[in-house]
C-alpha cells in the first residue's frame, strides 16, 4: 500500500516505520478493522431487541391479568439467572436444531426418518448451515432475550416510579387508558428508566465479545488470529506470541466505547427531563 | 408459521437442487505452510492450492470454512462443511468416525524439536516437559509412550506450543516433520530436531463424513490424477522446499 509513496516522502518516513504502517495495513489488519462492524451491529441490534423484549415484559409484569404477569416474571427471573455465555451458545444451536427437526419432517422422506437413528439431520436435505449473518442475526435475538430481561426489570420500575399525580391528573384530563400510557406515562418513564438502561446497555457491549463462540470472525477472533505466534515465514511475519498486544488494543477500544456511552446517555438523560420536575433525576 | 416453513423447505430444496456441485472444505488456518491466513487475510497454503485445483479437476465449486481444530471432525460430521483439508492424518481411530480419500501427502515422520544444545535420553525419558497439539497423532503417542514420569502439554495450535517453548516452558515438541521444518529453518539456529523420527500415521488425506461415498470416489479419482500428471509432486516442492523435487508417490 505505501510502495507507491513518493521516494522523498519514503525517505522521510524511514524504513521502520514504513514497514510498520505497511503491517497494520495488510489485508489481515484491514479485516479487523472492518469487523468492527459486527461488535457494532450486534451492540446496536441486539439493544433494539432487548428494548423490544424489555417493555414487552414490563408489560406483561404490569399486566393486570394473572397468567400474564406470570409469564413476565418468569421471563426476568429465569433469564436474569442463566449465564449470559450459556444462553448465547444455547440459543442459536438450539433454535438451529429446531429448524432442521422441523425441516427434516417437511423435506426427508419416511424411509430415511426411519432409518436415521442417531444421525443428524437425518437426511442431507435437511442441514440447514448457517452463514456469517444469520448467525449474527441469532446472536442479536440472544442479547436481546438475555438484556431484555434485564430491560424488563428497569422499566417496571421506572414505570413504577412515576408519580401517581400525574396519571390521576391526565386521567382528569379525560385522556384514554392508551393516551394515559403512552403520552404520560411512558414519556415519563424514561427519567427514571435511562440510569438503569445505561446499565443494561454497557453489560450488552460487553457481551458482543462473545460473538466468536459463534463462528462469526469478529473484532476478538482477528485479534486472536493476529496476535497468534508465527514461525513460518512463508506464512508472513515471524513473531512469537503477540496476543497480549492485541488484547490491550480490544480493551482501548471497549473503553473508548464506554465513554462515548456514557456521553451519548447523559445528553439522552437531558432530553428526556426536559420540563420534568425531577430535574436532573439521575 | 406454517407458510413460513413450507417456503424455507422449498429454498432449501431448490437450493440443493441448483447447486449440488457445490461443497465446503473445513481447515485449521493456523497450520503454516499447510494452511494459514496470510496476510490478505485469506487463508492460503499447501492444502489451499491443492483444494482448488482438485475441485476444478472434479467440477466442484468449493468455499473454504476456517474451523478450529479441535472441533474440525465434530464440525464435519454435523454437516457446517463437506470436507476437511487440515493435514489430518489417515489413522484407524479416526477412520471409525470418518472416512478418508486416498493420499494427498505421503506418510511423514514426525519429529521433536529442542531448544539449541540440548540432549535427552529418548530411550528412558523422564521428568520432561513435552508439548503437543491437542487430539493430534502426536498427541495421542505422547500420552501413551511418555505418560509415567513425564508431564504432557497440549496446546490449541502447534504455533503456540512452538511460542511455550522459546519461552522456556517446554524441553520438547512432538510434532508433524513437515511443518517444523521451516520453523526450524527459519529459527536462526534457536531450535533443532533431537532424538529419533517417529513413523505413525499414513498420510494425510481429505477427511469425508462415512456416507458420502460419491464425493470420496470423486476425490480418489482427482488425486490419483494430480499424483499422476506430476501436479501433485510440485505443489509438494513448491511448499515444502527441505522435500526436494520428488516424486513422492510410487
Amino acid at each position: 500500500m505505501f510502495d507507491l509513496l513518493p521516494e522523498w516522502m519514503k525517505n522521510g518516513i524511514g524504513d521502520d516505520l514504513l514497514f510498520w504502517l505497511g503491517y497494520f495495513t495488510n489485508g489481515k489488519h484491514l479485516a479487523w478493522y472492518a469487523s468492527v462492524q459486527f461488535t457494532l451491529t450486534a451492540a446496536i441490534v441486539g439493544a433494539a431487541f432487548a428494548l423490544l423484549f424489555g417493555l414487552i415484559g414490563a408489560t406483561l409484569k404490569n399486566s393486570a391479568f394473572a397468567p400474564a404477569r406470570l409469564i413476565g416474571s418468569g421471563y426476568t427471573n429465569i433469564v436474569r439467572g442463566v449465564p449470559d455465555v450459556l444462553f448465547f451458545l444455547f440459543f442459536p444451536l438450539a433454535f438451529e436444531q429446531l429448524a432442521e427437526l422441523v425441516l427434516a419432517q417437511a423435506v426427508c422422506t419416511p424411509l430415511e426418518l426411519a432409518s436415521a437413528s442417531g444421525r443428524w439431520p437425518p437426511c442431507a436435505d435437511a442441514n440447514w448451515y448457517l452463514d456469517t449473518f444469520q448467525y449474527l442475526m441469532l446472536a442479536c435475538v440472544s442479547l436481546g432475550i438475555v438484556y431484555g430481561a434485564f430491560t424488563a426489570n428497569v422499566i417496571h420500575g421506572a414505570m413504577r416510579s412515576v408519580p401517581h399525580g400525574q396519571l390521576e391528573a391526565a386521567r382528569a384530563f379525560g385522556m384514554s387508558p392508551a393516551q394515559v400510557a403512552w403520552r404520560i406515562h411512558i414519556r415519563q418513564m424514561w427519567v427514571y428508566a435511562l440510569p438503569g438502561l445505561s446499565n443494561c446497555w454497557l453489560l450488552l457491549i460487553k457481551s458482543t465479545s462473545l460473538l466468536s463462540l459463534l463462528q462469526i470472525a469478529d473484532i476478538v477472533l482477528w485479534a486472536e488470529r493476529l496476535g497468534a505466534p508465527n514461525f513460518t515465514r512463508s506464512a508472513g511475519l515471524v513473531h512469537p506470541d503477540w496476543r497480549w498486544y492485541y488484547y490491550l488494543v480490544l480493551l482501548i477500544f471497549y473503553i473508548l466505547l464506554t465513554f462515548a456511552s456514557e456521553k451519548v446517555f447523559a445528553a439522552l438523560t437531558r432530553r428526556a427531563s426536559r420540563g420534568m420536575a425531577v430535574a436532573s433525576a439521575d | 408459521m406454517k407458510n413460513l416453513i413450507i417456503a424455507a423447505a422449498a429454498l432449501a430444496a431448490l437450493t440443493t437442487a441448483s447447486q449440488a456441485q457445490a461443497i465446503r472444505i473445513g481447515t485449521e488456518g493456523a497450520y503454516a505452510p499447510w494452511n494459514f491466513i496470510d496476510d490478505s487475510g485469506k487463508v492460503a497454503g499447501f492444502e489451499i492450492d491443492l483444494g482448488n485445483e482438485l475441485c476444478t479437476r472434479a467440477s466442484l465449486e468449493c468455499t473454504w470454512v476456517v474451523n478450529e481444530w479441535d472441533t474440525i471432525i465434530p464440525n464435519l460430521i454435523a454437516g457446517n462443511y463437506d470436507a476437511i483439508m487440515a493435514g489430518m492424518s489417515i489413522t484407524d481411530e479416526r477412520k471409525q468416525t470418518l472416512d478418508f480419500s486416498d493420499n494427498y501427502f505421503p506418510p511423514d515422520p514426525s519429529k521433536y524439536v529442542a531448544a539449541a544444545g540440548k540432549t535427552f535420553d529418548f530411550g528412558n525419558l523422564s521428568g520432561v516437559r513435552i508439548g503437543v497439539q491437542g487430539a493430534t497423532i502426536q498427541a495421542a503417542y505422547a500420552e501413551e509412550s511418555f505418560r509415567s514420569g513425564n508431564t504432557i502439554l497440549s496446546f490449541e495450535t502447534a504455533d503456540q506450543a512452538l511460542a511455550d517453548l522459546n519461552a522456556g516452558n517446554l524441553d520438547l515438541i512432538l510434532a508433524d516433520g513437515s511443518y517444523l521444518a521451516e520453523v526450524i529453518a527459519g529459527s536462526g539456529g534457536s531450535l533443532e530436531f533431537v532424538g529419533p523420527d517417529v513413523m505413525i500415521g499414513g498420510g494425510v488425506g481429505v477427511g469425508l463424513r462415512k456416507a458420502d461415498d460419491e464425493l470420496e470416489q470423486k476425490f480418489n479419482a482427482v488425486i490419483a490424477e494430480a499424483k499422476r500428471d506430476g501436479t501433485l509432486d510440485a505443489l509438494i516442492t513448491k511448499w515444502f522446499p527441505d522435500k526436494g523435487p520428488g516424486p513422492f508417490f510410487e
